[in-house]
């Protein structure tokens, strides 16, 4: 196990420890104090992460709604996170008679490990991975299938109508954006002929184009199929305010629902880094990465992202979950579908016939102009049905009743 | 195989994944059950990661623990509840005993069995690059009748619930 | 081959629920996602005004009638003081029923911004909509305080007029806010107008057909929605509306989404009417004096406005003692209320409640 080229931004006394550790102790001693250094590092980002998550969501939406976010708590509310967790800690710890006691406190504590485990293959800067897979994107989907689970088991624990509707809601939800989930993913697998995601990011820093310019299909889907498997709005049902109150956990209160909350934000960071990971390059910024710790580079990348998503949730209403199903299936289904026939085309004529480098420029401009017209065809069939009335009213200047019908035909018996 | 570490994590994932077999047939829950099924599942999982078979380990809890679970979840929700209990069933006994009775066979098989030289024997490298390889190649036709397979099971879920006498609404 | 046959359940919308706009109580029966019935279960808000206002004065009634649809108090005053009116034969001077119309516009502007920003947050746009209405509600509101001192029950009619004339500072801030609210509204059609994902939940949603909305006597936008062009200031002018120049906007549909939009039109519309209004609006006292204890004639009365929400009608019958023998209101929510049923019956829950949003209730209003 090596270490990297030491660079200006570099901890010395951590790389002095772990050569004093692998020279004077066993083996196996210098691999367990790595992982543990490694993990509590990744633990530490995640909680701040979900602290930061929940103020940056709170003023932004606060501003995208003509109001300030919360400043009272700290300055400019940085504090506001703390106070929340502080409120949620001492609330009184409600559980139902009626639920099933064995399984209601699993859940919150289930869905929080497929969130952090996420973490665990980034590549934040090359050589610092704290898990580097060989099968990372196939790791990432499995870690998604799990969150889903969790969410049933809070659902059917809490014994109540509204709560399993919405674990059911969530469950059917999360198996349809599965599917164009894996889908997508698989293109810039295609591309960088292997599944580990430093190694996708070796293949965008090598060539020195971002794989969001060669799929911009993708890019978009999985944007799409993130939102849904988040739940977040657009795609929101599962916690729809209005309707059923608050879903699969209307009976946790205090920190069991702060936990899932917080599951949330941190999953939406989890998505924005795969996808600045797989498409737009990771820690690598054209060359930059040598003047600037590559992971913060990467941390920004990944903040944009969840900043996108923010915005996302504070503009669009939200979709019912026969219109969320009829899009996965009819939409992003048959435009991963396609477009995983084209990358496929694309990567065996690019290395079968190896053809120069070059050839990806071309590709870029051939796939834009495809994703574009596949878009708007796509596009238009699926909203032809709610153009066929004007969106505006008419205006009338004088009253005027229609002859009214027969008596006994319309209304009543 | 033999680094201390690695013989530590076969016992303990044994013990999860037979453990929680058990609480399958034990518990009185249907629901229970399966979540029991799927935390061995899990255990395959991991017993798949100490032989080092990376790709299956991740497919697994994909698959199995993703996806089987949640259809198994889905059946039961669609009984009712009266036939949800894990309850006794008749000939337990003579059943028992020739549940006993395999798993004897199998395990007196497993004993006997010679694991470095069958493990020697057929070599493969289990990373996802040969075993996408294999499919292509030597098993090819199985797996394109399983695709037809899945379709078919697709498209006979979707008449079974169709509405009767309903053409298909967005 | 055996059907798959789940039993149908009841499930209970409300009285605490975030969006039904009230206590108001929904017992829905589902067939899997599908409502097959929807009962109604009113009353939660009953505070027996009809009652109460037979102890006292038609002047200690005026506070009752901003309660009643708390959300439009300029409305129900006007209602009620042209009933009285009505039925006294009182004479309002010139100004004072030209600063009614102004008050009653501006009210009506409110109420939509409420019923609009309510509707897009039922519909689940987590209440950026409903913000950016609420800073020209803010305004308005702020033009009541200015006047009479209240936001919200303004109790500012009286039988005769108005109570107070309005101050200086009001004309420079009524100028600002007639200029810019064109461009605002102009603004929220433009972005939710043509949004996709609202036609998405609002278009074919809840839909009212023209002949069920007249045989169930519905008003308002419910009743311009479905494409019938009614509206009592245009049928029967009252206030001095006749000398206005309006339009009424006439959906195509019945559907949600149709009511939003001419719930947005009438917001320009009401805008123009109070451009007029101002342009036009002459001196002189803003009220007649009247009795504290006004006794009018035994007699009886129906006097209609248009509210925001539908037709609000006052049925007053007088004995020549000082307080009304009977007084009732006819709720346009209530009103509109009855066909709930018939719109929501095949729906899904998350449709009923966008539904019941674009209905526009005020419970309040239904319960009194």
């Amino acid at each position: 196990m090596t270490l990297p080229v030491a660079a200006w931004y570099d901890f010395d006394p951590l790389r002095e420890l772990y050569d004093w550790l692998r020279d004077h102790t066993a083996g196996e001693v210098v691999y367990v104090v790595a992982a543990v250094v490694g993990a509590v590092g990744i633990l530490t980002f995640v909680g701040l992460g979900a602290l930061v998550n929940v103020w940056l969501e709170r003023r932004i939406i606060g501003r995208i709604q003509v109001r300030r976010g919360p400043n009272r708590v700290g300055p400019f509310g940085a504090l506001q996170p703390v106070a929340d967790a502080i409120k949620l800690i001492q609330k009184e710890v409600l559980q139902p008679r009626v639920s099933d006691s064995k399984l209601f406190n699993l859940p919150p504590i289930l869905v929080f490990i497929p969130a952090m485990l996420t973490f665990a293959v980034f590549a934040w800067a090359p050589d610092l991975v704290y898990a580097d897979l060989n099968v990372g994107v196939l790791y990432l989907l499995a870690l998604s299938s799990i969150t889903s689970l969790a969410i049933f088991v809070a659902g059917w624990s809490s014994n109540n109508k509204y709560a399993l509707l919405g674990a059911m809601r969530v469950i059917a939800m999360a198996i349809s954006y599965e599917v164009p989930m894996v889908l997508t993913l698989l293109a810039p697998v295609l591309f960088a002929g292997t599944m580990s995601i430093s190694g996708i990011v070796d293949f965008q820093r090598h060539y020195d184009v971002w794989l969001a310019f060669l799929l911009p299909v993708p890019v978009l889907v999985y944007a799409i199929a993130a939102t849904a498997e988040l739940n977040r709005t657009p795609a929101d049902i599962a916690e729809a305010e209005s309707e059923i109150v608050a879903g699969y956990h209307t009976e946790y209160s205090g920190m069991k629902f702060g936990l899932f909350y917080a599951v949330e934000l941190i999953n939406s960071l989890a998505v924005s880094g795969i996808m600045a990971s797989l498409f737009f390059g990771g820690y690598s910024l054209y060359g930059i990465d040598e003047y600037v710790p590559p992971w913060t580079i990467f941390i920004g990348k990944m903040y944009y992202f969840y900043l996108g998503l923010i915005w996302l949730r504070g503009t669009l209403p939200r979709l019912r979950i026969d219109q969320l199903m009829a899009f996965a299936w009819k939409m992003l289904v048959p435009l991963a579908l396609i477009n995983i026939a084209v990358v496929a085309l694309e990567v065996l004529l690019w290395r079968e016939l190896e053809l120069d480098d070059a050839v990806l420029a071309a590709y870029v401009g051939v796939n834009f102009v495809l994703g574009g017209l596949l878009l708007a065809v796509f596009f238009r069939m699926l909203t032809r049905g709610y153009y066929r009335l004007p969106t505006r009213v008419r205006l009338v200047h004088d009253v005027s009743v229609p002859s009214l019908p027969a008596p006994g035909s319309a209304f009543g018996p | 195989m033999d680094e201390p570490a690695v013989i530590v994590a076969f016992w303990v994932l044994a013990a999860l994944t037979l453990g929680s077999a058990l609480m399958v047939a034990v518990v009185r829950d249907l629901i229970h059950a399966v979540l029991f099924l799927i935390l061995s599942f899990v255990g395959v999982a991991g017993l798949y990661i100490t032989l080092s078979a990376d790709f299956v380990a991740v497919v697994q809890v994909l698959i199995y623990a993703g996806a089987v679970s949640v259809l198994m979840l889905f059946a039961i929700l669609l009984t009712p509840s009266s036939a949800r209990d894990n309850a006794p069933v008749p000939y337990s006994a003579p059943l028992s005993a020739l549940a006993g009775l395999i798993g004897a066979v199998i395990i007196f098989v497993a004993i006997q069995t010679d694991w470095a030289k069958a493990g020697d024997e057929g070599r493969f490298q289990a990373t996802a690059a040969e075993i996408g390889r294999a499919l292509l190649d030597p098993f090819v036709l199985p797996f394109e009748v399983a695709s037809v397979l899945l379709v078919i099971a697709m498209v006979g879920a979707i008449v079974l619930v169709r509405p009767a006498g309903e053409e298909e609404g967005a | 081959m055996t059907e798959l046959r789940t039993p149908p359940y009841v499930v209970n919308i409300g009285p605490q629920h975030p969006s039904t706009h009230g206590v108001f109580r929904l017992r829905v029966t589902l067939d899997g996602e599908r409502i097959v019935d929807a009962e109604m279960v009113l009353g939660y808000l009953h505070r027996s005004m009809e009652k109460l206002a037979e102890e006292r004065t038609y002047t200690q009634n005026i506070p009752f009638t901003d309660r009643m649809d708390y959300l439009a108090a300029m409305t129900g005053n006007l209602g009620y003081c042209l009933a009285v009116e009505k039925l006294a034969g009182i004479e309002v001077p010139e100004r004072g029923s030209y600063l009614r119309v102004i008050f009653a516009e501006l009210q009506r502007i409110a109420s939509h911004c409420m019923a609009n920003g309510t509707f897009i947050n039922d519909c689940g746009a987590w209440q950026t909509p409903l913000m950016y209405m609420f800073r020209e509600r803010e305004q308005i509101l702020d033009l009541f305080e200015m006047t009479c001192g209240a936001r919200l029950t303004t109790n500012y009619m009286r039988i005769g007029g108005v109570a107070f004339d309005v101050p200086d500072e009001w004309y420079p801030a009524i100028e600002k806010f007639v200029r810019e609210m064109p461009a605002r509204i102009s603004e929220y059609e433009e972005m939710l107008l043509d949004n996709e994902i609202l036609l998405a939940r609002a278009r074919d949603v809840g839909v009212l057909k023209p002949e069920v909305a007249i045989n169930a006597s519905v008003s308002g936008p419910m009743l311009r929605g479905s494409g019938i062009a009614w509206d009592v200031r245009k049928a029967e002018p009252y206030c001095l509306y006749d000398r206005f120049d309006f339009d009424i906007p006439v959906g195509h549909n019945g559907d949600c989404y149709d009511r939003f939009v001419v719930r947005m039109e009438e917001m320009r519309q009401s805008v123009r009417i109070i451009e007029q209004a101002l342009s036009q609006l002459p001196g002189g006292p803003p009220s007649v004096p009247v009795p504290l204890a006004l006794r009018p004639e035994p007699g009886e009365v129906y006097a209609r406005i248009e509210s925001p929400k539908g037709e609000l009608g006052f049925y007053i019958v007088s004995d020549g003692g000082p307080a009304p023998y009977r007084w009732h209101v006819r709720s346009p929510s209530l009103i509109n209320l009855s066909v709930l049923k018939e719109m929501t019956v095949g729906l899904s829950v998350a449709d009923a409640i966008v539904t019941l949003g674009s209905v526009d209730i005020n419970v309040g209003e239904i319960d009194r």
